[in-house]
């Protein structure tokens, strides 16, 4: 809801503000936290060829970041269970603002930016209820709390943003409370869903089959018309388990799994996913591996890399990163290093204008 | 000086100091040796089951094929990684049973995959391996079998599958050591540093601990209310303290081999462990079913994890690696 006083002081904002690009901020095409030598942590903002554009201090160890799809904004959050999220102005590398949870909530690690980058779309907990909330924060007014949506089920993880401002959520399924960290607290009850929500809420609801109610929703990719979900296993490392979906608005999702051998070796775990020259990638840092699917959901080939996690889609295929500090292209020849950098790659690699 | 900054300074020594775990060492005198003996007791296995296939005559070499094996299994990277080698040589844990349904279809159709290595060579890894020949040699439901029946065809070829596997991930290693030895040089795009190769036997000594923990003693285990003795690893055939203690003296050779320095918590670590499941009378860990004797496992596997916090901590500073980054975040 906008009141007089914060419309005014939109105005009053975008009249002061110089209207920057990315291109202020050196032109990165990908945005990735990493813990550095020293053991510091910081978000680095990536040219497409891995080359590091920018660097910038965080003060602990970060998830996933959201990137403003203009102006050269990120906002970084802290791992699960944070309560504050940073807005970063990667033109002159400061903070710009400080989110934080509202009483009673804190954050999933994931946001999105909807309505050409005026409003923050963030994944929380309420966690007195344990639902899922997703904080909307107005950028005009200075990232002000202006309202909240139900996610549509427990432990919203990741979010996007598809067009029409309509978004698509990860109901990881899974119950935590801050109190005990990142204990699990219903395993035997889970049920993720991927939720696609309106301005009103949650407007579609897709489940998985029973026996796979412990397959945690947590990762999305999406051209647009498909959306890939990557889950995370909790029932036993030896079930065989597709942890791939794809799904298309209206239909049921299709599940997708590589060959006995390929699939145990993911152990049950996607970290990451990303859509790109109609490919579907999924990685698992526990498994060292990425695997490839077309968008119909057939396995196509899996690659070893130790401790990879980060994927994003990039101008030349998919850009993966590690735990080594490698960044890697998927080619046709498979893995290629393109860089290695002195550090750790956090889980997530953001592609900027995505 | 305080204390936590003398820590702190000596921290950065130890960062600073030339970073060269011992990689060649382990290669030489663990791995390299380890999986010629493995492939060595593959290829006596087949040769007694061509010999004579029945559970009786094959029996003793099957103990020494996995004795040997327990020296390699968590070298999981590399040749073993290829191809799916180190699932179709142990499919191991099988919760939903899938070896012994393989196992039972491949006999109760008399599948021909018998007749060639390349046909059965494409038979499902759960019907292959190790843990297929337990079911045929050790389980009453399959072990009667006479001379000249095709379950004793398939001892043949399951040995035989097993020994050619061996045989080749041992020869892939003499590729493989170079790709380790030569981490960081250009044209290596599997190591791109010295330390990752580092890092590749260091994740695997760190796993290799938390697998025999968490699986191997963790799933007989159970919980308190529902132990779970039944999925012991290899009770069938009599070895799973076995088992838990030859993988532990496994990692304490990769250990020994890949520190550059002194490690003494992981030495005393390793022999507290080693004692523990020596004194253990338990083979097939059938005492977790009752408190007291779960209570001895459970104890030991603390003293597992104690070893793998003590390697961590000494090994890992002295070439600067730890284990995975991302691996062990889980989100």
């Amino acid at each position: 809801m906008t009141t007089r006083r914060t419309f005014l002081a939109s105005l009053l904002a975008s009249a002061a503000a110089p209207r920057l690009s990315w291109a202020d901020a050196g032109g990165p095409t990908h945005l990735a936290a990493a813990r550095e030598a020293d053991g510091a942590y910081a978000l680095f903002g990536l040219a497409a060829d891995g080359a590091d554009i920018f660097r910038i201090p965080l003060p602990g160890r970060g998830h996933a970041a959201a990137a403003h799809p203009t102006a050269p904004e990120a906002v970084a959050f802290a791992r699960r269970p944070g309560t504050f999220a940073l807005v970063i102005d990667c033109a002159n590398g400061t903070v710009a603002h400080r989110l934080t949870a509202p009483e009673g909530r804190h954050f999933y690690g994931h946001g999105a930016f909807i309505e050409g980058g005026d409003i923050l779309c963030t994944t929380e907990n309420e966690i007195e209820t344990g639902q899922g909330r997703i904080g909307l924060w107005s950028r005009r007014a200075g990232y002000r709390r202006i309202g909240e949506l139900a996610s549509g089920g427990i432990g919203p993880h990741e979010i996007l943003a598809l067009p029409g401002d309509r978004l698509v959520v990860a109901n990881g399924g899974i119950l935590t409370h801050p109190d005990r960290g990142r204990d699990k607290l219903n395993l035997d009850t889970m049920r993720p869903n991927l939720a696609y929500l309106d301005d009103s809420g949650p407007v579609e609801l897709v489940e998985l089959p029973e026996e796979l109610h412990q397959n945690s929703i947590r990762h999305i990719a999406t051209d647009g018309e498909v959306t890939g979900f990557a889950m995370q296993w909790q029932g036993d490392l030896s079930d065989p388990v597709p942890l791939l979906g794809l799904h298309r608005r209206g239909e049921a999702p299709v599940l997708a799994s590589a060959g006995l051998v390929d699939q145990l070796a993911m152990q049950g775990y996607a970290g990451s996913i990303a859509m790109a020259g109609g490919r579907v990638g999924i990685t698992s840092p526990r498994g060292g591996c990425l695997h490839l699917f077309d968008k119909a959901g057939n396995f196509q080939e899996s690659l070893s890399r130790s401790d990879i996690c980060g994927l994003a889609a990039a101008p030349a295929g998919l850009l993966a990163t590690d735990g080594l500090g490698g960044i890697l292209t998927v080619t046709d020849q498979g893995l290629t290093p393109t860089r290695k950098a002195p550090r750790a790659w956090d889980n997530h690699l953001v592609r900027i204008g995505a | 000086m305080t204390h936590a900054i003398r820590r702190a300074a000596l921290a950065t020594l130890l960062l600073a100091a030339p970073a060269h775990a011992d990689v060649d060492a382990a290669i030489t005198d663990h791995i390299l040796p380890g999986f010629t003996e493995f492939s060595n007791a593959a290829n006596a296995l087949s040769d007694v089951a061509a010999e004579d296939c029945t559970a009786q005559a094959v029996a003793p070499a099957y103990q020494e094929a996995f004795d040997a094996w327990m020296g390699v299994s968590h070298l999981t990277f590399g040749p073993l990684e290829d191809q799916g080698r180190a699932l179709a040589i142990a499919f191991w844990p099988d919760k939903r049973g899938m070896v012994r349904s393989t196992v039972a279809r491949l006999v109760a159709d008399q599948d021909a995959a018998t007749a060639t290595a390349e046909d059965f060579a494409e038979v499902s890894v759960a019907g292959r391996g190790l843990f297929a020949l337990e079911y045929l040699l050790f389980d009453p439901d399959f072990a009667g079998y006479d001379a000249g029946s095709y379950s004793c065809e398939l001892v043949q070829a399951v040995s035989a599958d097993l020994a050619r596997m061996a045989a080749e991930t041992r020869a892939d290693w003499s590729d493989y050591a170079t790709t380790l030895q030569t981490a960081g040089e250009a044209g290596n795009t599997t190591y791109l540093t010295e330390k990752e190769a580092a890092q590749e036997l260091f994740t695997a000594l760190v796993s290799g601990l938390e697998w025999t923990a968490d699986q191997r003693l963790g799933r007989p285990m159970g919980s308190f209310d529902r132990p779970r003795p039944e999925r012991a690893e290899a009770r069938r055939s009599g070895r799973s303290l076995r088992n838990v203690i030859l993988s532990v003296e496994a990692l304490e050779d990769l250990a020994r081999h890949l520190a550059n320095g002194p490690i003494p918590e992981t030495e005393a670590a390793f022999a507290t462990v080693l004692d523990l499941a020596r004194e253990l009378d338990d083979p097939v860990l059938a005492g977790v079913a009752d408190p007291a004797g779960r209570l001895k496992v459970e104890i030991l596997q603390q003293h597992i994890k104690t070893a793998k916090t003590y390697a961590a901590a000494e090994i890992g500073p002295q070439f600067g690696v730890a284990a995975g980054f991302n691996a062990t975040d889980g989100d």
